[in-house]
């Protein structure tokens, strides 16, 4: 019976929590956009707008459900189904917090399911779900702009997994496991977030996962002035909200995933540091559990943040990012890591820090050195 | 049994997407008329249906993504392996060959450049 009620419980607190997380982090980005832009944001429903995630959710619940005539219903149907539900599922491996020791039996883990040894990768599998529902939504649409973004979109989400895949590997060079709770620890152990040692690494994982994320400067599937709404244009009320659902936990699951991976997790100097034997009482564990979520939701602001304040790019140029920019970046990252695990001292933290930043000088100079050698283009200024 | 949790949270990603969906359908207003169930298309009547031939490239893109996932597949144990200096004795054999796995696939990868697989134009 316990074996049953301890996942039940922690599922309902997830499933909850991240529908609330989603919900409110909408109001905190429109809060957000609005300061940069110098504006007040939503301050009508409740003190400070407080109650506009509510009527959002009302408001998508009462509105007609329209499936157009042309459209194949089943397959319209599953399409918001498989993406909100595999954009659920992913949670399943992600670490909230370290172990919580609990009077009277055993130490609880944070995650949903602990025993599972390939957390990163299920997260990749599951993750990369979602471009069914995308894939999906847009033929079953039977419209034109439907059509071009679902195509747009999963050749951009497939595109970008590459070098997410890549850009992780060098982590799990350094950690040794698949296990998220592992990948921390090995962080915590060196005194060295991954990210001081592999910061080429980091850049490619950053710029995919917003990629993944479809986040705005590459929010190329649903771009609104080129193709209305992409691939959710004929999905109304709560059909759409399933899709802008999704895509928020996809943010949030790739905010999880660089703090894990590259910020060491729930591990802080002085404030939650590494002991040997790992046990920290009821009070330390709750002082990780703030940590890296609190990390977790200054990388979440870190994206809000980008989102706006740049334009976003053409077609090609996506394109050419991914394939001719990131993954040549990644498989550089790759072949450092590898050497520096190879040949260098198991505590060396120090050489592969300096290898790893001095990757990102050549890269510098590199990229330095082909927009130098590109001819001007001129501008031709008609006479006044 | 390990895998318990994983079975249960999927079944509880699947019901409360479902549950979603159908409280929608149930809850919203239903009044269609002919204008409504058309496509949307700024407006215009859609000429022909939207499932027609698409550009190749596409195509060729979800080629290359197959060969390099499946690259990282094989990429994945090795790097877990790897972080355990004598799981693969002293000599560097194995990282020697993981070099000469990377090195056929760079020339692949260069070879489809060249091709103008990844040209969007």
């Amino acid at each position: 019976m316990a074996e049953w009620i301890e996942p039940l419980i922690k599922i309902a607190l997830v499933v909850g929590a991240s529908q609330a997380a989603v919900a409110y982090l909408v109001l905190v980005e429109r809060k957000a956009a609005a300061y940069l832009q110098d504006r007040f944001g939503p301050n009508r429903v409740g003190p400070w707008g407080l109650l506009q995630p509510l009527a959002d959710g009302l408001k998508f619940i009462l509105k007609e459900e329209i499936i157009p005539d042309g459209a194949d219903r089943i397959l319209f149907l599953v399409a918001p189904l498989s993406i909100l539900a595999s954009a659920t599922f992913v949670f399943a491996t992600i670490p909230f917090g370290y172990v919580v020791p609990w009077p009277g039996s055993e130490p609880i883990a944070l995650t949903i399911a602990p025993n599972i040894d390939i957390g990163v990768l299920f997260v990749f599998a599951v993750g990369s779900l979602g471009v069914y529902g995308v894939i999906l939504g847009g033929w079953a649409s039977n419209n034109k702009y439907s059509l071009l973004g679902g195509l747009r979109s999963s050749a951009q989400l497939v595109s970008y997994e590459i070098p997410l895949g890549l850009s992780v590997i060098g982590v799990l060079l350094f950690s040794g496991s698949l296990k998220m709770e592992t990948i921390m620890t090995a962080q915590a152990a060196s005194g060295w977030w991954w990210v001081a040692i592999q910061p080429l690494g980091f850049v490619v994982f950053m710029v995919s996962g917003c990629a993944e994320a479809a986040r705005l400067p590459f929010d190329l599937p649903e771009c609104e002035q080129e193709l209305v709404g992409g691939y959710h244009t004929e999905y109304t009320g709560m059909k759409f909200g399933m899709f802008a659902f999704a895509e928020y936990l996809h943010m949030i699951t790739v905010a999880f995933l660089a703090v894990i991976l590259f910020f060491g997790g729930w591990h802080f100097w002085g404030l939650a540091p590494y002991t040997e034997a790992n046990e920290v009482g009821f009070i330390g564990a709750v002082v990780r559990v703030v940590v890296l979520n609190v990390k977790v939701l200054l990388m979440i602001f870190f994206f809000m943040w980008i989102r706006w304040s740049w334009p976003r790019f053409r077609y090609d140029q996506l394109m050419d990012l991914a394939w001719k920019t990131m993954i040549p970046l990644g498989l550089v990252n790759l072949v450092i890591c590898a050497f520096c695990q190879e040949f260098l001292a198991q505590d060396d933290y120090v050489t592969r820090a300096v290898l790893g930043w001095l990757a990102v000088a050549g890269c510098f100079a590199w990229a330095a050195a082909s927009v130098s050698s590109k001819p001007v283009r001129t501008v031709a200024v008609r006479p006044s | 049994m390990p895998g318990l949790p994983i079975l249960l949270f999927a079944a509880v990603a699947f019901v409360v997407a479902l549950s979603i969906l159908v409280i929608a359908q149930v809850v919203g207003p239903k009044r269609r008329t002919e204008v409504k169930m058309m496509p949307y298309e700024s407006g215009m009547d859609p000429v022909h249906s939207a499932r027609q031939r698409f550009n190749i490239s596409f195509y060729l893109l979800a080629i290359e993504f197959l060969v390099f996932d499946v690259e990282l597949l094989f990429l994945y144990p090795w790097a877990v392996a790897a972080h355990d200096r004598g799981a693969f004795g002293p000599d560097h054999a194995v990282f020697y060959a993981v070099c000469g796995f990377l090195s056929i696939l760079v020339l692949g990868f260069v070879y489809t450049w060249r091709k103008g697989v990844f040209k969007w134009t």
